[in-house]
């Protein structure tokens, strides 16, 4: 196991340094953030002199090696816009994202394995219908419109809940209750076809003909082996939260590092964005390996080849 | 057992969160802007988001200019005079503290400007009044300052409304993160990723006011501040879209201070031509996009500057529309052997204000049915700004770009240097004889200011035609109804809370 994640880490920075170059170089084709950041009145020559003092006009592999010189030193630089470390304002987002894409995901995987398996357990029954339906219903409203109509209805009409922003624990019910009705849809999907698949399989044959209890047969035999698929696609939703929920975050005033992203992309700060890219990248690579452990821990065949 | 222990935990844990929220302290309010703060320093609150927060509320300005009718008012200045063409002194108020404990005298203001002026940190006050002037502050005795300026400022004491003053004990080598003014409130905390809080200043040199304390947070959907304010989660959203103003109890529209407009390659064929520029302007029908595409309430602009800054000329009218006119005015054009069947591109820039696209797709259709070969593109912001500023592209096809000017600063040098003197970075003008007007109005002082400038936008407007004027805008902000405030001009770029009083 140890060989095995020393070899995952190391592929991993690779990629990650490739990653890292392509970056700095990408965002710098937009153009640089003079213009951008200055006021439209700002004289030719202050514009002249915030390049001088960012360095935007030496030439661009002149800046590439300060760059490097400045990550090796695991300095990624400064805002232009907060004026302070780009990490720091990383780090100061990328928790709450965290904590969202956890919350989120935890009670997606409950909620779809849970009723994903009682579905498949009668294919084409009422609740599989109606599991089904409201799934995919869920799964196709945009989010935007579910986020403001929730705010309208939970929050201005009835007062149960706050708008937006963060502070108590009722400031995550809006932000999550929207960000679970995608990945729950597509997850339960999975999870009923894994099982209807599962169930059908040989060995969920013999289990019942030696009398193995139902809920035994469902959550024990069929459930471990349904899980792989599962698994794989809830790790691709998760790095998408990871990655951000850039309209959540943007709607409910959320703190977190989708947005900060954008607008940072936007705004062409260019230390924000590889911070942030980075910091993404190498949870998004943690996350892949527990991913593969959690293969290999319910798959012996992974295991052993 | 433990059941019973943790259900009892939950209900007294609901209980107590549900009975937090919510009901905000009575003198308490709660301001809800469209972006959050990337920066707090004092020298920078001419950028607007930065001064909505702290001018006037945490540091204040040496004069004050009257969003109503440009004049300038004492503030921390009590009265000025110029000594001469380049000197203007300056009598400062006595007895004023800043929050640490600091004495407001002739040394802290000499401080902050050559904070500002000097090139250790980066300052946007700077970089929009100061570029390029320099400004020697003498100290003539504790409560008087000689300021004098190279070139020459005749409107200083406007320019000392746009500067904050903070703290002398703010440091010199970088941008401070905890603001220190003289201002009735005083910096509380700042949760970057969060809220700005400002608490009350007991013993602020003017009138206490009835806001306690204030708490900034910032949503960036319009529908989301609207609904803040309606849930009385918030008590002022100062901007919110049109579309979400739909309750007259609560939302207000004002004039914003800014000015749309198309700005015109006047350097490329055909438009080159101003009978072509002029063509373009009789072809906008613009009473037509009022009520539609633009909100109730805006008014076809015929000066890049609203009626309240100095300078503004009442008797300009805007291009009427005349299809007729313009077709006669191509036709001439033509004939001369203008190449009017250019394509001519229109740019426009995404959600500068709210339906931008909209509007730029009804000017485009105006155009082609006036028989202008024209098309259409949208771009980002970052993209505008290259397109928007000097140097522009050699081979820049002909372009009409769209964009919008605030000035809430009291007085039109800040635009029409800018804007159309040849060496304004936003200009598109290359004319000596108005490049020579714009100077000497720069230079003059009252009544006579206010002619020449009112001379240079008749001659902008009637001769030059860089441009075309659409509107003087309108913005809409919620107010809850328990606060008495009414937005003005200069809710976009402060908002004094000293202006709030409570109803009941």
């Amino acid at each position: 196991m140890g060989n095995f994640i020393g070899k995952r880490s190391l592929s991993s920075a690779i990629a990650l340094a490739g990653l890292v170059i392509l970056v700095f170089f990408l965002a710098r084709l937009t153009g640089d953030p003079t213009n951008l950041y200055l006021p439209l009145d700002a004289s030719l020559e202050a514009r002249a002199d915030f390049r001088e003092r960012h360095g935007f006009a030496d030439p661009l592999i002149e800046q590439f090696g300060r760059f490097v010189v400045d990550v090796l030193h695991l300095d990624f630089g400064e805002s232009i816009r907060k004026a302070r470390p780009a990490l720091e304002v990383v780090l100061e987002a990328f928790p709450w994202t965290l904590r969202l894409a956890a919350l989120t995901m935890a009670i997606v995987l409950v909620l779809a394995i849970l009723i994903g398996s009682i579905a498949a357990y009668r294919p084409g029954g009422v609740f599989d219908r109606l599991s089904s339906i409201i799934s995919l219903a869920g799964a196709s409203a945009p989010d935007f419109w579910v986020a403001i109509v929730g705010i309208l209805v939970l929050s201005v009409s009835l007062g149960w809940l706050p708008t937006s922003g963060v502070g108590t624990p009722w400031h995550w019910v809006l932000p999550v209750g929207v960000l679970i009705i995608r990945p729950f849809g597509l997850i339960l999907q999975v999870v009923r076809g894994a099982m209807i698949t599962a169930l059908s399989s040989a060995y969920v044959k013999t289990a019942r003909a030696k009398g193995v209890r139902q809920r035994a047969i469902i959550f024990v035999h069929a459930l471990r082996n349904a899980m792989l698929p599962v698994i794989t696609v809830a790790g691709d939703q998760a790095a998408g939260i990871l990655n951000g929920a850039v309209v959540v975050e943007t709607i409910f005033g959320f703190p977190g590092i989708g947005k900060l992203m954008i607008d940072s992309i936007l705004q062409r700060d260019f230390a924000v964005i590889q911070a942030a890219i980075l910091v993404t990248a190498i949870a998004i690579f943690l996350m892949n390996l527990l991913i593969d452990i959690a293969y290999a821990m319910l798959d012996p065949r992974i295991r052993h080849g | 057992m433990r059941s019973y222990a943790s259900a009892a935990a939950l209900s007294v844990l609901a209980a107590a969160l549900l009975a937090a929220p919510a009901g905000a302290q009575d003198r308490a309010v709660t301001i809800v802007l469209p972006e959050g703060l990337d920066i707090v320093d004092p020298c920078h609150v001419s950028r607007s988001n930065i001064g909505r927060v702290l001018k006037q509320n945490v540091v204040e300005t040496l004069t004050e200019i009257d969003p109503e009718d440009g004049s300038i008012t004492p503030r921390l200045a009590t009265g000025w005079e110029q000594l001469d063409d380049d000197t203007w002194r300056f009598q400062l108020r006595e007895g004023v503290k800043f929050h640490d404990g600091a004495d407001f005298n002739a040394e802290a203001v000499k401080f902050n400007i050559e904070r500002m002026l000097g090139d250790a940190i980066y300052c946007e006050d700077k970089a929009k009044f100061f570029a390029g002037t320099d400004l020697e502050v003498e100290v003539t005795d504790d409560h008087t300052i000689d300021v004098t300026a190279t070139p020459p400022q005749p409107i200083l004491p406007t320019l000392f409304g746009t500067i904050a003053i903070g703290s002398p004990n703010l440091p010199t080598d970088e941008l401070t993160r905890e603001p220190v003014g003289t201002g009735p409130y005083v910096f509380a905390e700042w949760r970057p990723d969060r809220d700005i809080v400002l608490e009350r200043f007991e013993d602020y040199w003017g009138e206490p006011p009835a806001v306690e304390q204030a708490t900034y947070v910032w949503r960036e959907e319009s529908a989301v501040r609207a609904a803040m304010v309606a849930a009385g989660e918030a008590d002022i959203s100062p901007t919110i879209a049109a579309q979400d103003a739909t309750d007259p109890e609560m939302d207000f529209s004002y004039f914003n201070s800014e000015t749309s407009r198309l700005r015109i390659s006047m350097d490329v064929p055909p438009l080159d031509d101003v009978r072509v520029r002029k063509a373009v302007n009789h072809l906008i029908d613009r009473e037509a996009m009022i009520g539609t595409i633009f909100p109730e309430g805006v008014v076809p602009a015929a000066n890049l500057v609203v009626p309240s800054i100095n300078g503004h000329n009442p008797d300009i009218e805007p291009y009427s529309y005349d299809p007729a006119k313009a077709k006669e005015l191509l036709d001439a054009a033509r004939a001369d052997g203008v190449p009017v069947d250019e394509e001519i591109r229109l740019i426009g820039r995404l959600e500068v204000y709210p339906n931008a696209t909209e509007s730029m797709e009804a000017i485009l259709a105006m155009l082609l049915e006036g028989g202008i070969n024209a098309s259409l593109e949208m771009v980002e912001v970052a993209q505008w700004t290259d397109l928007a500023t000097k140097p522009y592209a050699e081979d820049r096809p002909p372009t009409l770009l769209q964009s919008m000017h605030d000035n809430n600063n009291g007085d039109a040098v800040f635009t029409v240097y800018y804007k159309y003197h040849s060496e304004g970075a936003q200009s598109d003008t290359d004319d000596p004889e108005l490049d020579r007007k714009i100077i000497e109005a720069g230079a003059a002082t009252g009544e006579e200011r206010t002619k020449m400038f009112q001379e240079i936008f008749r001659i902008v407007h009637d001769d030059v035609v860089p441009q075309v004027l659409l509107y003087h805008m309108v913005g809409f902000s919620r107010v809850h109804p328990r606060l008495d405030f009414t937005p003005t001009l200069a809710t976009n770029s402060e908002l004094q809370l000293s202006q709030i009083s409570f109803k009941e």
